[in-house]
């Protein structure tokens, strides 16, 4: 029993623009991550294919899907099929490269997408697990690797120069409200990150107050 | 969360509740959210289920871009009005709605995942037929929807729901095991008739392989999810009968995971194998993507 899929409306759910939950709702999915890791819309974001996502992306949509998701739609706004177009518009470049070895997080449905603006050079590899349900499984950030064990929600607390110590305020406040299963600690000469894979989805009110009280955190 | 069928039924049994009351307990307990929210959000999802069942059914119907798929929800709803059908009006129309929502998801429209799109069509097909052969209200259709739910979790959990793990049988599959099992509890079945109805679906589905022309959600899938909704019916009344399954339910998720593992990559959403990979299925890939896709 893996437990990924936590709620009800996993299932019966989500309401979207067809054709497929996991290769357009779950594309959408892992864009909308992307957005949300890079802190908005980057100038320049690269998707890389694999195996199924590869070969089928273009009858699946999986492209505007990818692009929706990156300009922030949700999976049943109607503009949906219309966002490379919308993104070409904002000036926003986006690349499909059809990768032909296996995937590198070892899923049929997976996309890399390297973002980019200017300096700032992120990377996030998910993988649509079914149903528009998905698992990011590797994160590249500030020079570091971050490998979550794969299913949302993950909180990444990112902190220039600081020491461990400094992250007990984050760690009580997740504990008593947010419990989490894992959490990891990643860090070089100049930045600490830590990662926690949270038990349960988050309420958008909870996830606004995380954000007010912890400006260097990350609610994918 | 429930992890097995059987701690579901042998919940429901302890506490005499149904299924879905089950289902809707266990939701407010791992969202946190109140009951009302989760009830209005299941209703939401309702409301776009008949919204795309009506829309595949109105007038000449939806097309998709290719023209792979399109109008013949239409074609089955007036066979429906003229004739006398081979298999009754009854399961004529579970089909007729089941291929509407997936010609409308074919054709970028509004649709609810049930587990997934490309399997969108099953559960709606059985419901909106229950809705008229059952007189169901809209709370009877609601809890439909959460024991449906509830099921396909344990499946989503134990076994797969992607066409690219597991095949169609873990998409149509799971959906048709889904509405088996929902059906039996509309009827007035018992929690265990559910979860044989369940089995009896999976069983009769396993091994369907996800073959789609073109890697586009068009053909077959439209008209699988005729014989998801079909074969769902088929499961419940068997189950409602009194007819068992020899391998018990968990048992038969376990096998739809084993089946899927075992299937080539080419039967598994690669728009390779089965039907995708037939000359008249290449030579349509061809036609919309050009010779080097």
């Amino acid at each position: 029993m893996t437990g990924i899929y936590r709620s009800v409306f996993d299932i019966i759910g989500p309401v979207m623009i067809g054709p497929s939950s996991s290769h357009t709702a779950g594309a959408v999915a892992i864009g909308q991550e992307g957005n949300k890791l890079f802190g908005g819309i980057p100038k320049k974001v690269t998707v890389h294919y694999y195996d199924s996502f590869a070969k089928t992306h273009r009858g699946h949509g999986t492209d505007y899907a990818i692009a929706a998701g990156i300009l922030g739609f949700k999976t049943d706004d109607p503009r949906v099929p219309d966002a490379p177009e919308i993104a070409r518009k904002q000036g926003v470049d986006i690349r499909f490269v059809e990768e032909d070895g296996p995937s590198p997080i070892d899923h049929p449905n997976t996309a890399i997408l390297d973002m980019s603006d200017g300096e700032k050079k992120i990377q996030l590899s998910g993988c649509s697990i079914g149903g528009g349900a998905i698992e990011i499984r590797q994160l590249k950030l500030h020079g570091l690797t971050i490998t979550p064990s794969g299913p949302l929600p993950i909180i990444l607390s990112i902190n220039h120069g600081q020491e461990l110590t400094d992250e007990i305020p984050v760690d009580l406040f997740l504990q008593k409200h947010a419990p989490y299963n894992i959490k990891r600690a990643y860090h070089n000469d100049s930045c600490y990150i830590y990662e926690y894979d949270l038990k349960n989805y988050l309420q958008d009110k909870l996830i606004q107050e995380i954000k007010t009280k912890f400006p260097n955190v990350i609610c994918l | 969360m429930y992890q097995h069928i059987k701690e579901i039924v042998a919940a429901a049994q302890k506490e005499h509740k149904a299924l879905s009351e089950l289902i809707i307990e266990q939701e407010c307990q791992t969202s946190g959210l109140p009951r009302e929210v989760i009830w209005q959000k299941m209703k939401y999802n309702l409301s776009t289920m008949k919204q795309a069942v009506e829309k595949g059914e109105s007038g000449d119907g939806v097309y998709s871009k290719t023209g792979l798929t399109g109008g013949e929800a239409i074609k089955i709803k007036n066979y429906r009005q003229k004739h006398q059908t081979l298999s009754g009006d009854i399961m004529m129309q579970a089909v007729e709605n089941a291929v509407a929502t997936n010609e409308v998801n074919a054709a970028m429209g509004t649709i609810c995942a049930t587990p997934t799109a490309g399997s969108s069509g099953t559960l709606p097909g059985v419901l909106f037929m229950l809705k008229k052969r059952l007189d169901l209200t809209e709370e009877q259709m609601i809890r439909f929807l959460f024991t449906a739910g509830g099921f396909g979790m344990v499946i989503a959990n134990n076994a797969e729901i992607a066409g690219a793990t597991g095949g169609c049988q873990a998409e149509v599959g799971s959906a048709s095991g889904m509405g088996a099992a929902a059906a039996v509890e509309a009827a007035g079945g018992s929690p265990e008739q559910s979860a044989q109805a369940l089995s009896i679906a999976i069983s009769n589905l396993l091994g369907l392989v996800c073959d789609p022309i073109a890697g586009l959600v068009e053909v077959p899938c439209v008209k699988r999810n005729a014989i998801g909704a079909g074969n769902a019916l088929i499961a419940a009344d068997m189950a409602l009968a009194g007819c068992t399954s020899v391998i018990p339910p968990d048992e038969c998720i376990i096998a739809l995971k084993e089946v899927g593992h075992s299937m080539p990559a080419a039967l598994r959403e690669t728009g390779m194998g089965g039907l995708a990979g037939t000359p008249t299925g290449q030579a349509i890939k061809t036609k919309i993507f050009g010779k080097d896709a």
